[in-house]
Parts: structure tokens; C-alpha cells; sequence
């Protein structure tokens, strides 16, 4: 702990926040890294544009709960799926376009890959079924799974999208003309699900606060249990050395090398509140992670070191969203209670 | 209305279930267009006929997850977790969150769901379970089918619906039938389903006193008991009871008669402590809380109810009565 820094120093100095009027559902940074999105629960997107960051531009993008937000396919703007049965492109500029309607149904996940010019990627999952698209809103696919869509991932190379459910996960080829899924499975209800950055490892988090994994080189299966708390926020650091979880009073950090997580002891950053971390997500590029706790509090822990900069102290409510721009250089997060923020960590 | 500072922050949540045909979606419209001035969330398996006005319906998929927690009759709604995780993102506030179940649905994950859950647990309490029966075809249904005695055993309101269709003493051999099964859930006579709001929402009928200003005979002993039947039981203790042998005992039980103990409900007075104490339990999941202060003139007596099946009377009256202090 730096003891010239505390509290709010740095959200005071560096950043710049807001007390929006709903519960802060996610937030996200656009490819090119010039915009932060954040979606609310009473419908709204608030736009905020680096350049002018005074300047928060709210625009009414569904007619209810705003349910998941991702970067778009292409470099700039996002998709938002929303319990209006409506999965929706924002642009930068506060542009709205539908790409699909569910109906009555709630559009609960999104997901996209990156590609230019109409090579990208979109995904949206309603019920059982998990939608693709292409980056112009052609549907591709439709992939049906057993039960609901929980946790919905594209790989790193955008080759594959995986999809949580009731016992197990699904993996998808993206490009195959004839759909049939590797089926991952292990009894019980999964709840989320990230991939390694090598894209061997699929990691989901499940109803019993615990984490359940498999390696798919060799058909291995890891569990990591004893969480007072759900897992809900999985985060692989970049090279995939480490993977970040919520869900105890810490941020809890399992490594990922040399045969590990299995056998090998979790580390724990920014514990000792007794106060449970709610969302974890690591930089694009070094080995740090942002925490969020369930009393607002917003950390960075280095892994390296456990060193532990507070960004912003507890009391704005249960942090809710945490995004960190490409470059690593700004952090935007968002409690349940509607306090919002972007932090600058360049000079 | 002493015990609601507790609950404030959390939603209400009504369970209505009921056999197919008996009169559900008709009571759930009488809510829904009644003038109220209340907002609810209203979770359905599909789209009816249902007259919405100011609520907000959500249509789903029952999903009937198995908890991987060694607990064989624990199951969960797993789409009622992601529901109300959905709906507490909203920015306007619910009144209530009714959940319609289907047809032949057992209650039992749903309720359990309840337990099970923190985040759910953290942000709603099971108000009631209310299940709507058909006065004509409930002597049928219940020869037919175990869910049938199901959905009277979990009750906490039991809406008797289309009693024009019957004679008086019909009616009075399907309320004695009712009775066998579920001794402490309130009967309302209905035609079409026209009982009054306020006699389905916001119960709070896991207060075991409220059932028993429903019911002063509350220890009247049942006519008689089958083993594979479901009925129900209560039983009484004068004396404080010590809370180590009290949760000693009824894990034990809940434990290994889980499965039969379909629901398990009690107020109890603790040794040296001022508060009531709500237990319940929904097979072998249980829940327990202080709810609010003995009034002056109550009798501190400890009470319990088990409704289910191959209830043994004498040994739970003496495993109940073996966890009084000394």
C-alpha cells in the first residue's frame, strides 16, 4: 500500500464521475478508444467521448433494463441487448439501429470479435438460443442449447463463440456449415463463462460460488470451489498467465502455467475488509487488476508486486461494471447505485 | 405490520400455481386489472390472455436446476435467478413479483428457490404460495396425480375457485379433503376466481401468527392420517427452547426426512432472547430469522407445523419437546 495515496485521490485527480440515476449494468470502451459507453437499468446509454470528457450525452436506447453491452464488430460505436427483446448498434455518435427482436423475450447476453470492414462479428443469446451475426447485422446462425444461455464468449482468433448452461458449455465453430457443438459438460448450473487468451481453457463459474473449467488439448477438468459468493466475474490477464475471479473477500488470482490451476494455491489482492469483490477485470496489457467491491470500493492490484492502489473508496454502492480501454490507460466503472466514473492513468 | 422494517427493501413474491383449467390466469388478470395502483412483475411460462395495464410481464422457460450441493431434493428455478437478477436492474421498483407456474408444476423448486439464492434471498421473500383449485375436479385430480397434493400441501391461500358448479355438500367434502392435506392454509370460495387482492398478495404467511389468528384451532387434532397422504402436523411447547438442540434436531430431520417434508414452518421462543424467531423449511432447505419483538400480552409459546408425508406424530411431538431449555 502507497501511503502517500489514498481514498479518492485518484478518482479526484484523474478521473472524472457522475451520479447517474440507475443502477450501472456495464460499461465499455470502443475499438478505437475514443468512446466509453454506459448502460443503465432504466434504458439509457450515457456516451462520453475522451476528447471532451465533461461531456456525457444520454441517450434513451431500450424500454426497460439495458441487459448486456459489448464493443461493436467494427472500430467504433457498441451492441446492447436489452429485457425489451431488443439487441441494438449504438454509435458513437448516439445513432440507434435494431439488429434483431427477440419478441417478448429478453436479450440477456452479447458478444462481439473484432474485423474490418463487415468481418466482425456479433452475438446475442435469448432463451436457448444464441444468435450470430455478421459486423452489417446479417444473421449467419442460430445455435440452440439445451438450456439457457448463461455467459456468451467469442475465442481470441473469433473462430469459435462458447456459450454457459445447464450442465456444461457448448463451443461453437463460427464457420461451420453444419452446426454441431463440442460439448463440455459437468453436472450442475453454470452460470458464466470466460476462455484463455490461448483459447485451451474454458472457465465458468456456477450457482454453487464455485468455478468449474476445462482444458480442451487434453479433456482435463479443474474445479476451484470455496467462495462465500458467486464468481460471477471471471478475467484472464493478457498473456493468459493468470485468470481473476469475484466472489470472496479478495481478489482471488489463479495461475494458469505450469500445469496449474489444479494443485496449486490461489492468490489473493486487496482482501482483508471482509467485504466481497464483485467484479474483477485485468489490464489489456501488464499483469494488474481492477477490482470492484460490493461497498464501491475500485482498486488496481499489481500481481507482480500485490501492491494495491485505491482508485476510488467504498460508499457509492456495489460495484456493478468495470471496462478498461485498449491501451490500458483508462478505466471506467459504475455501481449498482448509479455512481459512474472514468479514471486516466497516462502521464 | 411491526415485522415489515425488516423486509422493506425486498420485493414480495407471490407463487401461483394450480392445475391447468382451474382458474389461474382469470385470478391473474383480476390482479392485474384490478385498480390497485401497484406495480408488478409478472413471470409466466407463456404468453395468455392476460390484460396488462401498468405491470411488466416476463415470459420464460421453467428451468428446474439440481443444486450440486448434496441435497437431493434441492432444486432451483434457475430462470427465476436470472429474472430477478434481470429485474432488480430496473429503475422503477416492483410492489410484488408474481410468478405463475404451470399446470402441473411442483412448488418445491420454486419456493426453494427462495432459500437457495443469496442474491435472490438478498433482494425478495416468498410472500405466499397461492394455489388456485378446481372445485369439481379436485377429488379427480387428486387420484390422478401426486403434483395435485403437492400444490394444496405448499399452500399458503388456496383459491377454491368455480364453487357454482358444485353442490354445498360437495363443496364441504372438497374443503374436508383440502383440510386433510393442508390444515393451516387459508380456503377462499371463488367463482371465476373473484377473491378480493387483497386476499392473495402480500400475506406475509411465512408469519406463522397470521395463521394462527386464521386458525385458533390450530392444535385440533386431524380425524386421521395416511401414511403415504400428505397432511399436516403442529405442535406446541410451552417452554423456551434452547437453540443448539433446536437446530441440532431439525437438521437432523430435515436431513433425513427431507424428501417426505414437503414444507416445515414454526415461530420459537428462544431462551433469554425478546425476539420471535421464523423458522421454515422447504424439504430439506431451511431458513430462519428474528422477526420483531413478543408483544406484551403473547403467550411465548413455540410452535410448529410439518406438512408432508409419513409424518410420525408421537416421535416429532417428542424430538420437538426434547429441545426446550432446562
Amino acid at each position: 500500500m502507497s501511503a502517500a495515496v489514498s481514498g479518492d485521490t485518484i478518482l479526484e485527480q484523474r478521473g472524472v464521475q457522475r451520479a447517474l440515476d440507475a443502477f450501472v449494468v456495464a460499461a465499455a470502451f470502443s475499438r478505437d478508444g475514443k468512446t466509453v459507453a454506459f448502460v443503465l437499468g432504466n434504458g439509457t446509454v450515457r456516451l462520453v467521448d475522451l476528447a471532451d470528457k465533461q461531456n456525457w450525452r444520454d441517450v434513451a436506447a431500450h424500454d426497460g433494463a439495458i441487459l448486456s453491452l459489448a464493443q461493436d464488430g467494427g472500430s467504433s460505436g457498441f451492441i446492447t441487448g436489452g429485457d425489451d427483446g431488443k439487441f441494438r448498434r449504438i454509435l458513437a455518435d448516439g445513432t440507434i439501429a435494431d439488429i434483431f427482436s427477440a419478441g417478448s423475450r429478453w436479450v440477456e447476453h452479447v458478444a462481439s470479435f473484432p474485423g474490418e470492414k463487415g468481418k466482425g462479428l456479433l452475438s446475442c443469446s435469448v432463451g436457448k438460443l444464441a444468435h450470430v451475426f455478421d459486423d452489417t447485422g446479417r444473421k449467419l446462425k442460430t445455435l440452440e442449447h439445451p438450456s439457457s444461455v448463461t455467459g456468451l464468449v467469442f475465442d481470441a482468433k473469433g473462430k469459435r463463440v462458447a456459450a454457459s448452461h445447464y450442465n456444461g458449455a457448448s463451443i461453437w465453430f463460427v464457420a461451420a456449415k453444419k452446426d454441431s457443438p463440442r460439448k463440455l459438460e459437468w453436472k450442475g448450473s453454470h452460470i458464466g463463462i470466460a476462455m484463455s487468451p490461448d483459447g485451451d481453457a474454458v472457465m465458468t463459474a456456477m450457482q454453487e460460488n464455485s468455478l468449474h473449467g476445462w482444458r480442451l488439448s487434453d479433456n482435463q477438468h479443474m474445479r476451484m470451489s470455496g467462495y462465500p459468493g458467486k464468481t460471477l466475474s471471471l478475467s484472464f490477464t493478457k498473456g493468459g498467465k493468470w485468470m481473476a475471479t469475484s466472489g470472496a473477500d479478495s481478489i482471488v488470482i489463479w495461475p494458469f502455467t505450469g500445469g496449474g490451476p489444479m494443485g496449486k494455491a490461489p492468490t489473493e489482492l486487496a482482501g482483508g475488509d471482509d467485504i466481497t469483490c464483485t467484479r474483477v477485470l485485468c489490464h489489456p496489457l501488464q499483469d494488474a487488476i481492477a477490482g470492484g467491491f460490493a461497498d464501491g470500493l475500485v482498486v488496481l492490484a499489481d500481481i507482480g508486486s500485490a501492491r494495491v492502489l485505491p482508485i476510488a473508496k467504498a460508499g457509492r454502492g456495489s460495484v456493478s461494471a468495470l471496462a478498461w480501454s485498449a491501451d490500458g490507460t483508462h478505466l471506467a466503472f459504475g455501481t449498482e447505485t448509479g455512481f459512474a466514473a472514468i479514471v486516466d492513468f497516462t502521464k | 405490520m411491526s415485522d415489515a422494517s425488516k423486509t422493506n427493501d425486498q420485493v414480495p413474491v407471490t407463487v401461483l400455481t394450480g392445475y391447468l383449467g382451474a382458474g389461474k390466469t382469470t385470478l391473474l388478470n383480476r390482479i392485474l386489472t384490478e385498480n390497485h395502483g401497484q406495480k408488478y412483475a409478472v413471470v409466466i411460462n407463456e404468453f395468455g390472455e392476460l390484460g396488462i395495464d401498468n405491470d411488466l410481464v416476463v415470459d420464460t422457460d421453467e428451468e428446474v436446476f439440481e443444486m450440486n450441493n448434496g441435497c437431493i431434493c434441492c432444486t432451483v428455478r434457475g430462470d427465476l435467478i436470472r429474472i430477478v437478477g434481470g429485474l432488480m436492474k430496473r429503475q422503477e421498483k416492483f410492489d410484488g413479483i408474481i410468478i405463475e407456474t404451470t399446470g402441473l408444476a411442483n412448488p418445491a423448486p420454486v419456493a426453494q428457490t427462495f432459500f437457495v439464492d443469496d442474491n435472490v434471498r438478498a433482494r425478495t421473500r416468498l410472500d405466499a404460495i397461492v394455489t388456485v383449485v378446481d372445485a369439481k375436479h379436485l377429488p379427480a385430480r387428486l387420484q390422478d396425480s401426486t403434483e395435485a397434493a403437492e400444490q394444496i400441501a405448499f399452500a399458503d391461500v388456496i383459491i377454491l375457485n368455480k364453487t357454482d358448479l358444485v353442490t354445498e355438500d360437495e363443496l364441504v367434502e372438497v374443503e374436508r379433503l383440502i383440510r386433510q392435506i393442508n390444515h393451516f392454509a387459508r380456503i377462499h370460495r371463488t367463482m371465476r376466481s373473484d377473491v378480493a387482492i387483497t386476499k392473495v398478495l402480500n400475506q406475509g404467511a411465512f408469519d406463522l401468527n397470521r395463521v394462527l389468528e386464521a386458525h385458533p384451532d390450530f392444535l385440533a387434532d386431524e380425524a386421521h392420517e395416511h401414511n403415504e397422504d400428505v397432511t399436516s402436523m403442529s405442535f406446541e411447547v410451552e417452554n423456551p427452547i434452547d437453540p443448539e438442540r433446536f437446530n441440532a434436531w431439525i437438521g437432523d430431520l430435515l436431513a433425513q426426512k427431507g424428501q417426505d417434508l414437503l414444507r416445515t414452518k414454526g415461530i420459537l421462543s428462544y431462551a433469554g432472547e425478546d425476539r420471535r424467531f421464523a423458522f421454515q423449511a422447504v424439504h430439506m432447505i431451511a431458513d430462519g430469522d428474528f422477526i420483531g419483538p413478543w408483544k406484551v400480552d403473547d403467550e411465548r409459546k413455540s410452535r410448529l407445523v410439518f406438512i408432508g408425508r409419513n409424518l410420525n406424530r408421537p416421535q416429532l411431538r417428542r424430538g420437538f419437546e426434547a429441545c426446550q431449555a432446562n
